[in-house]
């Protein structure tokens, strides 16, 4: 966004151009950030391992074998079997497709919500702007657990019923951070010159804007995808997201959590996987954050 | 100032009214009948109508919510239908202490130990303490606090028996429920107060001081922190909603008789009333916590009043 370019006979050559810059300075900014691309490697592993593993294992995650309860690591099961005999490795592949499922969506219906809705109070302004910067204002302060809790309460507790709060819970952010650039965008030149031309509203919205900020776009998803995974577990684990005998990995740790003196590898192993992944998804979104915005870089 | 805050009061009313509209619809689409609920299956229809009658439910919703509103207002936030003949107003009122101790020594210490840290990682920037301090507040914001008591419980209780597992009444059961909730908060606050104070660091009355001669102490206290506060104060606020919605998971665990145990509770037994109760007084804290920070705001930096 280094301003001051002047502006070209079709307008729409100069947004395309500035994507292009823009995209190059990010890879230039990932490939000096050792650390995010370490990360991004942790994160690729926990989602070909989630993928694959589940087609490769010969169990189904609920398949008992009452012979072989809490048995440790063995040629046969990798990661050992839990209180049913049921294999690690194949309900820890299946919490994780769980997870990256619901991440995905909610992240998803997030965009569509808060893109939409912060394009059109940036682009609209007025009373419209307003009202819905106000809302934004209100879902903010309501934390998304307790959103959950009362979704749980009314639609029944389910994985449908997560992604519905999250989703409520994590527009507003999305429609901020898109809005807060439309609004800047709006009074740029190839702006006014699409509008000029005679361009629709919606063409323009749609086009010329939300475009342009499909930048902001990805960083927001990738920095909202590790606390949403983080919140749907601690549901599951509270019994009030996905629902038994579907293995997410809040549930895998919540039914270990009582074998904790006697097996502890049942709920450590759930534990320290959610953390990494975790912890991978905030370094990439960090890095992604980072390398979008070099002044939080600064030069010494 | 009192125009700032009268309009900011006006703005929380509002929302409260709205929040408190979303709680009572929740409780009446929620499935299951409040009558069958409270007098479970064998049951006289004229006393059946009675009750339903005592109750309000046979008048329109908007009828409803006004009287459960007024209720609300004065005080009385209904019976519960898992605890027939108990008053939700005594329930709530058994649970909080338990849920505001544990945020409030959760927060006092977030702060206390935050704060610091956050300083002297944007100060040594880029050195060890630095790479230490972020490791700590983006550990931090990835643990969930749930995996943060299953290591706890594994190595402190039941490894080193430091702690005791369980148990409610002693300074020693704070420990565990207090270092779990406290994992977030912390991390935040860090990270916050960082962010803030490498913002101020490069401005020019910041080299002035130094070139003034000031003491690095005096220029922090004086000059950097200041102007780093209002973020900070932000994320006190919000680090007090985390440990009042961290208390689902922590009460859960450590089996504390507190408000988040209660609340999930009674989501299990369907008893409407309570969660209405819990979700409406959560909100009310929520919404007056957010005023509080507005007002902080305004108190620290007098060019947000005539905005």
């Amino acid at each position: 966004m280094t301003g001051g370019a002047a502006p070209l006979a079709d307008p729409t050559l100069v947004p395309v151009m500035r994507r292009a810059e823009r995209h190059g300075r990010l890879l230039r900014a990932l490939r000096r950030d050792r650390t995010t691309v370490w990360a991004g490697l942790i994160l690729a592993l926990v989602v070909a391992g989630s993928l694959l593993l589940p087609a490769i294992l010969p169990y189904r995650y609920d398949q008992q074998s009452l012979d072989h309860t809490f048995e440790g690591p063995t040629a046969r099961h990798w990661l050992g079997t839990d209180q049913y005999g049921r294999d690690l490795l194949t309900r820890l592949a299946h919490g994780g497709r769980i997870s990256l499922v619901v991440g995905v969506v909610t992240v998803l219906a997030e965009i569509l919500l808060g893109g939409f809705l912060g394009g059109v109070a940036g682009y609209a302004g007025g009373m419209l702007d307003e009202w819905l910067m106000r809302l934004t204002d209100m879902m903010l302060a309501f934390p998304a657990l307790l959103l959950a809790l009362l979704l749980a309460a009314m639609l029944g507790p389910g994985a449908t019923t997560v992604v519905a709060a999250l989703a409520l819970a994590g527009w507003p952010a999305m429609a901020r951070t898109v809005r807060g650039e439309i609004l800047s965008l709006k009074e740029r030149e190839f702006v006014v010159a699409a509008r000029a031309q005679g361009a629709s509203a919606g063409r323009v919205l749609l086009r010329h804007l939300l475009l342009n900020t499909v930048h902001l776009i990805v960083v927001r998803a990738t920095l909202d995808i590790g606390p949403i995974i983080l919140t749907e577990a601690t549901l599951s684990f509270l019994g009030l997201g996905v629902q038994r005998p579907t293995p997410s990995w809040g549930v895998l740790i919540a039914d270990s959590f009582q074998y904790l003196q006697s097996a502890p590898a049942l709920a450590v192993i759930p534990c320290v996987t959610l953390s990494v992944t975790i912890l991978a998804l905030n370094f990439v979104g960090e890095g992604a954050a980072e390398a979008m915005d070099p002044s939080v870089r600064g030069a010494p | 100032m009192i125009r700032f805050a009268a309009r900011r009061l006006g703005f929380m009313l509002v929302i409260l009214v709205i929040s408190s509209v979303i709680v009572f619809v929740v409780g009446r689409l929620a499935p299951g009948d409040p009558v069958q609920l409270l007098m479970g299956d064998l049951r006289d229809p004229v006393v059946e109508a009675r009750v339903r009658h005592d109750l309000g439910l046979d008048r329109p919703l908007w009828a409803q919510y006004l009287r459960f509103a007024g209720h609300a207002l004065g005080g009385d936030l209904g019976q519960s239908y898992a605890n027939p003949g108990r008053s939700v107003n005594r329930m709530v009122a058994e649970a909080l202490p338990a849920t505001a101790r544990l945020a409030a020594v959760t927060v006092a210490l977030a702060i206390l130990l935050g704060v610091p840290l956050g300083v002297i990682s944007a100060v040594g920037r880029a050195s060890a303490t630095d790479l230490l301090a972020r490791l700590v507040a983006l550990g931090g914001m990835s643990l969930p606090s749930f995996v943060a008591a299953v290591l706890l419980i594994r190595w402190l209780a039941l490894g080193w028996h430091v702690v005791p597992v369980s148990g409610w009444g002693e300074p020693r059961h704070y420990v565990l429920p207090v270092l779990v909730l406290l994992v977030q908060p912390l991390a935040y606050i860090t990270r916050v107060t960082r962010a803030g104070v490498l913002r101020v660091l490069p401005e020019d009355y910041v080299r002035t001081a130094h070139s003034k001669g000031l003491s690095p102490w005096r220029i922090l206290s004086r000059h950097v922190l200041p102007n780093a506060a209002i973020s900070i104060i932000t994320i006190a606020g919000l680090a007090f909603s985390y440990a009042l919605t961290g208390a689902f998971v922590v009460e859960t665990i450590f089996r504390i008789p507190g408000l988040g145990q209660a609340a999930i509770g009674a989501l299990f037994l369907r008893d409407y009333p309570m969660v209405q109760a819990v979700s409406l007084l959560y909100a009310a804290i929520f919404i007056g916590t957010n005023f509080l920070v507005d007002l902080g705001y305004a108190f620290i930096d007098p060019r947000i009043r005539y905005r």
